[in-house]
Parts: C-alpha cells; structure tokens; sequence
C-alpha cells in the first residue's frame, strides 16, 4: 500500500472510532500512532517523537495565548459584562420585532470581544438572555438559535483562540488575522440581526414585542459596557500599536477582565476558582485535541499526502476560487459531524500549502489572511449545523424543556445566513483584508 | 453531549461529575471511595495549574511593565528571559488540566450514532474509549518520562536564563502519570456503569 492509500484507510478507522464515541482527539492520536507505526515500518520513530511531540506542543510561546484568552473569557462572564451588554443592546433593539433574541445576538458580538470562544459566549450569553425570552413568551426554536449562533460571534469577533491556532499552523501574523476578521465578525452578527428580523416578521407569534426604550435610558445603558470596550482596544489595540506581544495581550487580557470582574463585585475567592476549574477542563480538552492533530498531522506528512493532494488539485487547473469553495463545502459536511476545533487541525495542513499554490490576484500575505478567515467561518458554521453542533448542545441543555430538535430547526434560517455570508466573503476578498491593507 | 440536569448553568455543564451510586459492578464501593480521592487530587491539580497560569499572566505584565519603565524612564526593565518561563509553566499547567478533563468527561466525541444507543450500551462504549484513554496516557507518561530522563542526562538549559530543561518535563509527568491513574480509573467507572444501570 502506498502512503496515500494507508492515510485514506486510517481516515475510515479515524471515523469508525469517532462513531462508536472515542472522543475525537484519542481517535486522531491512535489514528496517528498507528499510522506512523506501519508506515515507517516500526515503532522507533512513534517512540522518539513522543519523547518530546507532547510537551513541545503544550509548550508552545504562542499557544500559550489559548489558555490566557479562555481564562479572560472565563473571568468575562463572571463580571456582569455579560447582563452590561445585554442590557445595552436590548436598550437599543428591543422594541424591533424578534428585539430580545437581536439584543442576545447583538450583546454576544460584544462579549465575543472580550472572549476568545464561542463556547464560553453562547453558554454566558444563554445564562443572561433565555430567562427573559422565555418571561416574554419567545418560541423555544428562536431563542435556542439566536443563542447557539450568536455565540459563534465568540470565536468569529476577534479575539479569537481558533485564529491563534490557525496563526501557529500557517504561520501567519496574528493581529493581522485579528483585524483582517473584525469586518466579517460584524458582517455576521447583522447577518443574524436580519435572520431574527424576518424570522419574526414571517412568524409574529414566535417573538413577543416589548417597548421601545427611550434615548435616556439607552445612553445610560451604553455607559455599563465600557469594561468591553476597554479590554478589546488594550488587547487588539495593545498588539496593534506594538506595546505587546500577543501573547502578552492575551495576558493583560486576563488579568485586566479579572481585575474588573472582581470591581464590579461578581468576582470573588468562590467563583475565581471556579473560573480557574472550567478553564482546566477546555484547556484540557482543546490542547488534547491539539496533541492528537498533531500526532495524526506527523502521520500525514510522512504519507505525503499534503504535496499528493496539491499535485492532484493543480493538475485539474480549475478556477482557484472554485477550489476554494469546494473546500469550504468539504468543512460544511464534515462540520456537521466532527467538532471544529479538530477540524481546522487536521485540514489546515493539508489544505493551506494547496491554496497558496494557487493564483487569486493577490499577495501571498492577503491570501493566507482572507483564507485563514474563511476556514475560521467554515469552522464556526460546523459549530451550529446539526446533528454534531458544540452551541446547539450546550445552549440545548440550558434550556430545559426545549427537545434538541426544535433547536435544530431553530438554527436553520441562521445557517442561511452564514451561507450568503460565506459566499459574499468568497467572492469579495477584499470585505476580509481591505482592513487590514487600510490599517497596515 | 452527555449532560445532566441540574448541572448545567455552566460551560462544563454537560460534563456531569457522574460517581457510581449503583450497587452492582465490581467492588462499587470501593470504585465511589477511589474515585472521591482520585477526583479530588485531579482537582487540586487542576487548580494548582490555573493558579500557575494565573501566575504567569501576572509574570508576564510584571515584564511589559517594567519593559515600558525601562523605555521611559530608564529605570527596571523586562523580567529576563520571561518567555521562557511562560513556555514552561504552561506546558506544566497543560498537563495539569488533562487529568481533570478526563474525570469530568470533558473530551469532545462526536454523538451521531449513540443519541439512539441505550444508556446500557453507552456505558459499554464508554468504557472501550476510556481503555484506549489510558493506553494513550501511559504511551505519553512513559515518552515524557524518559525525556525528562534524556533531559536530565544532558543537562540542556533554557537559553537565555539557563533553567535545566528537564525541570519542565518533571512538573509536566506530574500531570502525565496522574492522568494514566485517572484513565485507569474510569475505565473501573464506565465497568461498573456498564454492569450497573448504565451511563449516568
């Protein structure tokens, strides 16, 4: 058997173990191992590389930003932020039809910018805004899906952790992907303010309406955010302006939400441990899921597989934003059963090499930041396409009395959104690096 | 995902803190008392490496600070060679969090074909996940453990302030082979889940 034909059998086993529920980065870390075992013929090399593979990955400088940022977000929702920015953006919005679900979807895009996940964001968010949904009477389908793809403004609104991770792999500039995402972070976050709007024109039922608030309290609402605001211009500003190094923006970050949480008074001894406990768990799981990439990326490479794949693709000499798109449908489908995280892990390897072989009519540099951001949607999309969505079961088991299929129905006219914006964004690179051309 | 009810206003709501209240299994008493321990010492853990992160963040602006003192004013200066810190109290912290993920249930799997799977047949699953769990685990112990021992053999030191190389790999086996026992341990769990009333 052939390189090629050994990782294309280990893919199938890679998704056996995933179905009977191996979690998925064991499943890529066996898949692996054993793949580099047979390969090489031995286990020598296996046994060498992970003499130091685990440490080396946990011990990354600029991974180190990961755990940085989820503690920031962790901090985040314990420091009344999260009510601030609901309060805020239901001041402003709420009178419109489907107002309360456009206020969790316009409060999620600020908090996405004092957290790096989306995770966090959609259950803080959920926390905050489905008791008054649900004390106005909204639908259960509406609610769950304005807060599953409201909290994809988490990873999307920069800071983002999955953009640290893409950075690493592509070996890109950060701030400049930070940047290059503000313009599709907002995109997205009116994208769904629309969805809701007709949403709930179509089905008034759906959405109760509720006063309009007046200009008085709507400024006065405006004043809470101004933690936000402050933490998002340190840490991107920070970086921007040179005072930082990311991983020291992410640094400040943390300590500067923890500090304001702990003002405000929803931080203390009690809760900072649990803070600290949450961010154990998805540290742990994300940087387990980036341990087993990594061994299934060694893997990959040693089967050749990312130069056999670009060989393949060049050799068809399509049009390059065709391929691009076909791409972005490869991480549609496997984001509806694989989570994203790992997905962007396993592809971005594979796909990045292809793509900056191809000819866009633009710099290397544009290229590699407009993709990064389509991956980092493409991904963010998996987060709430059913039936393997991480936001559609976590806002699902916060709301009980809702079956997780009305929140898969829920989210649909969402995921069409995403599709108009995804293609918009395809078609259009410059909405993506315009940003940063202007600021760089 | 595997949530609980009750549990769940949190980010790690749906990774329920499940200790078997079941009768049956082998030695189910005996499993509830171990995995008290076992859960607690991967907690400590735990929160020993949040507070380590926590530490280093601070340590971190210790140094922007006393970089931008130095610029100014011509006084203090940047913590040397605090990047090097950082690496290695996070690739220690990251090892500390593993065991504790891995007793919360906190690793992502994919939930197609068990939505529809008893809770017997779950538990079952479970428990083959967590048998290859902790032959992952004692593979990355066992490799860690003998770079530390490489390391320490060598003496390579950091670059800059010539912290010997292997005392990151000694605070990192700490979580590596605590994760090898927690693996071991909820292999018991998920056995006796299975032979009891099934995942919970």
């Amino acid at each position: 058997m052939s390189g090629v034909e050994i990782a294309a059998l280990s893919f199938v086993v890679f998704l056996a173990l995933a179905v009977i529920r191996v979690p998925i980065a064991l499943a890529m870390l066996l898949c692996g191992v054993v793949g580099t075992t047979i390969l090489t013929g031995s286990e020598t090399a296996v046994l060498a590389s992970f003499k130091s593979l685990a440490y080396s990955t946990f011990g990354n400088y600029t991974l180190t930003i990961v755990p940085l940022f989820l503690l920031m977000g962790q901090f985040a929702s314990r420091g009344g932020i999260s009510q601030a920015l609901f309060r805020a953006a239901n001041a402003f919005l709420g009178h419109c039809p489907g107002g309360l679900a456009m206020a969790a979807v316009g409060a999620s895009a600020g908090f996405g910018a004092v957290s790096g996940s989306s995770i966090a964001t959609a259950a803080t968010m959920a926390e905050v805004a489905m008791p008054e949904m649900k004390r106005f009477g909204y639908a259960g389908s509406l609610s769950t899906g304005s807060l599953a793809a409201g909290g994809t403004l988490g990873v999307l609104i920069p800071p983002s952790f999955v953009l640290v991770i893409y950075a690493v792999l592509a070996e890109q500039n950060i701030i400049k992907l930070f940047i290059a995402a503000i313009v599709p972070g907002v995109l997205a976050a009116v994208g769904y303010i629309i969805t809701i709007g007709i949403v709930a024109r179509l089905k008034p039922d759906l959405a109760p309406r509720q006063d309009r608030a007046n200009w008085r309290e709507r400024f006065r609402a405006l004043i809470d955010v101004w933690p936000v605001l402050l933490v998002f211009v340190v840490v991107i500003g920070g970086i921007y302006w040179g005072w930082f190094s990311p991983t020291e923006s992410a640094a400040v970050g943390a300590v500067a939400t923890g500090t304001i949480a702990a003002v405000n008074g929803g931080l203390n001894w009690r809760s900072f441990f649990e803070a600290l406990r949450q961010t154990a768990v998805s540290v742990g799981m994300i940087f387990f899921i980036i341990l087993g990439a990594a061994a299934y990326n060694t893997f990959f490479a040693f089967a050749g597989l990312p130069q056999s794949l670009a060989e393949l693709v060049l050799s068809a000499s399509a049009n390059p934003f065709l391929i691009v798109a076909v791409i972005l449908l490869i991480y549609f489908v496997l984001g509806t059963v694989m989570d994203s995280l790992s997905m962007i892990l396993l592809t971005v390897p594979i796909f990045f090499p292809l793509v900056m072989g191809l000819d866009f009519g633009m710099t290397a540099d544009d290229t590699a930041i407009w993709f990064g951001i389509l991956v980092l949607i493409g991904a963010e999309i998996g987060l709430i396409t059913p039936p393997v969505g991480m936001n559609l079961f976590i806002i699902n088991s916060m709301s009980k009395g809702v079956p997780i299929s009305e929140t898969y129905r829920g989210v649909l006219p969402f995921i069409a959104s995403d599709i108009v914006r995804t293609g918009l964004l395809l078609t259009f690179p410059i909405l993506t690096i315009g940003l940063v051309r202007l600021l760089f | 995902m595997r949530g609980k009810p009750g549990f769940v206003c949190t980010v790690d709501g749906l990774m329920s803190l499940a200790s078997n209240t079941s009768s049956r299994g082998l030695a189910p008493k005996l499993e509830t008392r171990i995995g008290g321990i076992i859960g607690r010492w991967a907690l400590w853990l735990a929160v020993l490496g949040g507070l380590l992160l926590v530490a280093l963040a601070l340590l971190t602006i210790v140094s922007v600070v006393g970089r931008g003192a130095s610029s100014s004013f011509g006084v203090l200066g940047p913590v040397r060679g605090d990047f090097e810190l950082v690496i290695m109290g996070t690739a220690i912290a990251v090892f500390a969090f593993l065991p504790y993920a891995q007793y919360r249930r906190g690793h992502v799997a994919m939930e197609i074909a068990t939505n529809w799977t008893s809770p017997h047949t779950k538990a079952l699953l479970a428990m083959i996940a967590d048998v290859l769990m902790t032959g992952a685990a004692f593979l990355i112990a066992w490799r860690l453990h003998a770079g530390l021992l490489d390391k320490i053999g060598n003496g390579e030191t950091t670059f800059i302030v010539g912290i010997p190389t292997w005392l990151g790999y000694a605070g990192s086996a700490v979580g590596a082979w605590t994760m090898v026992a927690v693996s071991l341990y909820t292999v018991w769990r998920s056995l006796n889940e299975w032979l009891g009333g099934g995942e919970q």
